[in-house]
């Protein structure tokens, strides 16, 4: 049975939603899970919304101080048909400053692992996953545009669904790169991501790109894995994804090792991409209309936009900066228009090797890293992380990933890949998968 | 000499071009949206009644109308734009490499045909400035030519030209003509941002032709420089420089799609012009007259060409003159054509006998004067004074005393007069 049924046909003792979100807030103060807790909750099953996602009514800041005090006056389409299918809204989760990150460092107060908060919760959805591991009874609206869901998911040892780009409205998402951005779902089982998938995905007259998919239900039994990304990882990750590979296999599903070309060159294509349009999106906040508002008018026009833009985050600053060079006139073939190849022909490489298949690999080549260890890394350091998220990413391919094991009380995790709109099929393995494995979480909040 | 213009056009849409708020508001800031307003969360979605109109422009503009049309992304920073981009199209427009033709036979290029947003109206005063987000996301379409146009005239008959086409069309050019032009007289191109208006487009024109020829005559050198117009000392000015392509750094718009154009029901374009001379040549009719019937009332256009068949274009002309000088409303066919009949009789209607007409009551029709009978009357007057015939070749008046006095005496149509007039003094020369 799915925990959303379960939740709504359990008998709950009087005053149980003030203990749950009194306990909530409490344990918030230690994992800033939340950017911010709702003060009553309907009956519904709670969901929580990542903070770049409008809520009406509600503060919503891409964990940003520029957007410190901005209220939307519409519900994103995704919490809309959230509410209308009856769950209640929870609460605004942490992330990395609109969506710039892998390990959720880049918020003023960054979340901090459930199972142990000397580690990274994972990014840039970092809060969603930390919210999802906590309560008992709960979904998170998340999103990905890198690998936003996947990472946070794995480290926090939660579901995490991106389905495929266009599935559903990114109407009331406050963008990071349009033609990436990805909203999904997190949950603690993989039914309750299909259950919430199904009644908020579809097109939407307010979203040119989102449509109703063909989907392709049929589970294949051919796994592809792809040896080019998992060269070099930590051995930890590398042995404990082997023995899941084997206990696949002992699950009748046959694996194949594939070289897939152009792998290589998704990281620089998604990040030309990525950092192009996010220069744009982002020069909306210039203390005009939106963003910090800079008060003194007597300043010239240049000056009063660079201090303005001053409350930028150090990862924000450099993506606008990288963004807007990669599409500035004269080298804008050799970057951003590369790039745009560089992922058309990815897509098609993608597409045929899934044909009849998933491709799966680790989430990261990396176990759950520590605070110290990730302050080390340099920026370069840090998009290499994402070497095994952004392939489907970059070319809007449904991936989840999931928890298959535990090394020192911490998780580990692997992500499935399909072609476009074989959403059902991945979440359909993983379903299979929970069959065999038993899920550990350190707090259950408002378990009943 | 050459100049080049880019025509901004606001489009006749009952909504805005990315949302559905309304483009006739007058109350500041009563129509928004979060979406033309640049609210983070927010999406575009394209209007596709602009994009038929647009692409409707670029086919009557002879353009080639690719298959797929899309929008980019032109960055740069103002106070009029709420996203700090423009949604504007780069490098598939709804349409390129076209022409329109000019009075003169000339043919002018168009380069491109784009679709785009509007930003939001700046309003600028002593120590403040306010900002109206309603005309934020109307729908533009910008027409660049090629560096075509040699002279003030030929800019003239230019301008007259779009007007026409885009007249037909149902698009008024004049509610809000705003133009950039680009001026080179020595090679060095100067451009006039932001010019609003006709008369001010002459006039800046002008002015900064007169500007760099004079720079040239004292061979001191043109700027290649960006200037406004400043309409109270009719002069241009330099002005400070927005960003350029380097820094726009268009990108595709990922917010919106490829938009097919295969299937959009395109306007029949009508070329006024090219219709009046053809009939000018075909029946012997002015050129100029029709022209002036034409250009700017389709009304006309269809009563001349619903008549053409049964009647001759000198009577269709002079009755369509007469119902737009004495007509208290829109004509019907019926009135039209007993109009054309009385004028084919030789008699010249009066406004009281149109009137008449126009309300259906019967009319005394008397067979005008012959030819001979007005020149007749013309050799009179100028026979009886010797004076008048040396005033009559250059004094304007002096020809339409003669006119009159005919017309008075005949009740004759104004246009025979002149040209029996015309033909006399020619003979006498
Ligand atoms: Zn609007």
């Amino acid at each position: 049975m799915s925990s959303i049924t379960e939740f709504l046909e359990k008998e709950k003792p009087s005053g149980y939603t003030g203990k749950m979100l009194k306990e909530l807030s409490k344990l918030n103060e230690e994992l800033n899970a939340f950017n911010n807790i709702a003060d009553s909750l309907g009956s519904g099953m709670p969901f929580s919304v990542k903070d770049n996602i409008c809520v009406k009514g509600i503060e919503t800041t891409a964990s940003s101080r520029m957007l410190e005090g901005y209220i939307p006056a519409f519900n994103a389409t995704v919490v809309q048909r959230m509410l209308d299918s009856g769950f209640s809204f929870i609460g605004k989760t942490n992330m990395d400053e609109f969506g710039f990150g892998s390990f959720g460092l880049n918020s003023t107060k960054p979340a901090r692992n459930p199972f142990d908060v000397r580690y990274v919760a994972g990014g840039s959805s970092s809060g969603a996953a930390v919210a999802t591991s906590i309560l008992k009874y709960h979904v998170a609206i998340a999103e990905s545009t890198g690998g936003s869901i996947s990472t946070p998911a794995a480290f926090c040892g939660v579901v995490g669904f991106t389905p495929t780009y266009g599935a559903l409205s990114r109407y009331g998402l406050i963008d990071y790169a349009n033609s990436l951005d990805k909203i999904g779902i997190m949950a603690r089982h993989a039914d309750d991501v299909r259950s919430v998938f199904d009644k908020v995905r579809g097109a939407d007259a307010k979203d040119t790109t989102s449509i109703e998919g063909e989907y392709r239900r049929e589970v294949s039994k051919k796994i592809i894995l792809p040896d080019q990304l998992t060269k070099g990882i930590d051995e930890d990750v590398e042995s404990g994804f082997a023995r899941l590979v084997e206990k696949l296999e002992g699950m009748g599903y046959k694996t194949v090792h594939r070289s897939i070309p152009f792998i290589d060159k998704a990281i620089p294509a998604y990040y030309t991409i990525a950092m192009a349009e996010a220069s744009t999106n982002l020069a909306r906040y210039s203390g005009f209309k939106y963003g910090y508002r800079n008060e003194d008018f007597t300043q010239h026009y240049n000056q009063f936009f660079t201090n303005a833009r001053e409350r930028f985050g150090l990862e924000a600053k450099r993506r606008i900066v990288l963004g807007t060079f990669v599409r500035s006139a004269s080298v804008r073939d050799e970057y951003y228009s590369k790039a745009l190849k560089v992922r058309r022909l990815l897509i098609k490489e993608l597409g045929k090797a899934l044909q009849d298949g998933f491709i799966l690999s680790p989430v990261m080549p990396i176990k759950v890293p520590t605070f110290e260890e990730v302050k080390e890394l340099t920026a370069l350091e840090n998009y290499k992380m994402d070497v095994m998220t952004i392939p489907p990413n970059l070319c809007g391919l449904p991936h989840v990933s999931f928890p298959y094991a535990y090394h020192k009380g911490m998780p580990l995790a692997a992500q499935l890949v399909a072609g476009h709109w074989g959403d059902h099929a991945v979440l359909g393995i993983v379903e299979e998968w929970e069959r065999h494995f038993d899920y550990k979480f350190k707090y259950n909040i408002g378990e009943l | 000499m050459r100049i080049g213009l880019e025509i901004h056009v606001a489009l006749p849409t009952r909504s805005k071009l990315f949302c559905s708020c309304r483009t006739d508001a007058s109350e500041p800031n009563t129509a928004i949206c979060p979406t033309c307003t640049g609210m983070p969360g927010s999406k575009p979605t394209l209007n596709r009644n602009a994009l038929a109109i647009s692409v409707s422009i670029a086919n009557a503009l002879k353009c080639r109308v690719p298959e797929s049309t899309s929008f980019a992304r032109k960055v740069y920073f103002y106070p009029d734009l709420p996203k700090n981009f423009q949604i504007t199209q780069k490098d598939e427009p709804v349409g390129a490499a076209g022409e329109i033709t000019i009075e003169s036979g000339k043919r002018i290029g168009i380069r491109r045909v784009q679709l785009e947003e509007d930003p939001a109206k700046v309003i600028r005063q002593d120590d403040y400035t306010l900002i109206d987000f309603n005309r934020s996301g109307v729908p533009l379409v910008e027409i660049v030519t090629e560096p075509e146009i040699g002279n003030e005239e030929e800019l003239r008959m230019f301008i007259t030209e779009l007007k026409s086409i885009l007249y037909y069309l149902g698009i008024d050019i004049d509610r809000e003509l705003k133009v950039d032009l680009n001026i080179s007289v020595s090679g060095s191109r100067v451009e006039v941002k932001n010019v609003t208006g006709m008369k001010n487009l002459l006039d800046a024109a002008r002015y900064e032709v007169q500007r760099q020829e004079k720079l040239v005559k004292a061979k001191q050198g043109v700027v290649q420089e960006t200037r406004s117009y400043v309409e109270k000392d009719m002069k241009t000015a330099p002005s400070r420089e927005k960003e350029s392509d380097e820094e726009y750094g268009f990108i595709f718009d990922p917010d919106l799609a490829s938009y097919k154009t295969t299937g959009i029901r395109i306007a029949k374009p009508v070329y006024a012009s090219k219709i009046a001379k053809e009939y000018s040549k075909r029946y012997g009719v002015k050129d100029s007259a029709l022209r002036e019937l034409i250009m700017f009332n389709s009304g006309n256009l269809a009563l001349i060409d619903s008549a053409k068949d049964r009647h001759g274009m000198k009577a269709l002309i002079t009755a369509v003159e007469l119902l737009q000088r004495y007509a208290s409303k829109k004509a019907d066919p019926s009135v039209f054509e007993r109009v054309v009949e009385i004028v084919e009789k030789g008699a010249y209607p009066d406004k009281e006998m149109m009137l008449r007409i126009e309300a259906g009551k019967s009319v005394e029709v008397h067979a005008g004067a012959s030819d001979e009978e007005i020149d007749n009357e013309i050799k009179r007057l100028i026979g009886e004074n010797s004076k008048l015939l040396k005033e009559l070749g250059k004094n304007p008046k002096a020809f339409n005393f003669v006119v009159g006095a005919v017309i008075k005496k005949y009740k004759s149509n104004p246009r025979a007069v002149s040209e029996r007039l015309e033909r006399i003094l020619k003979e006498l020369e």
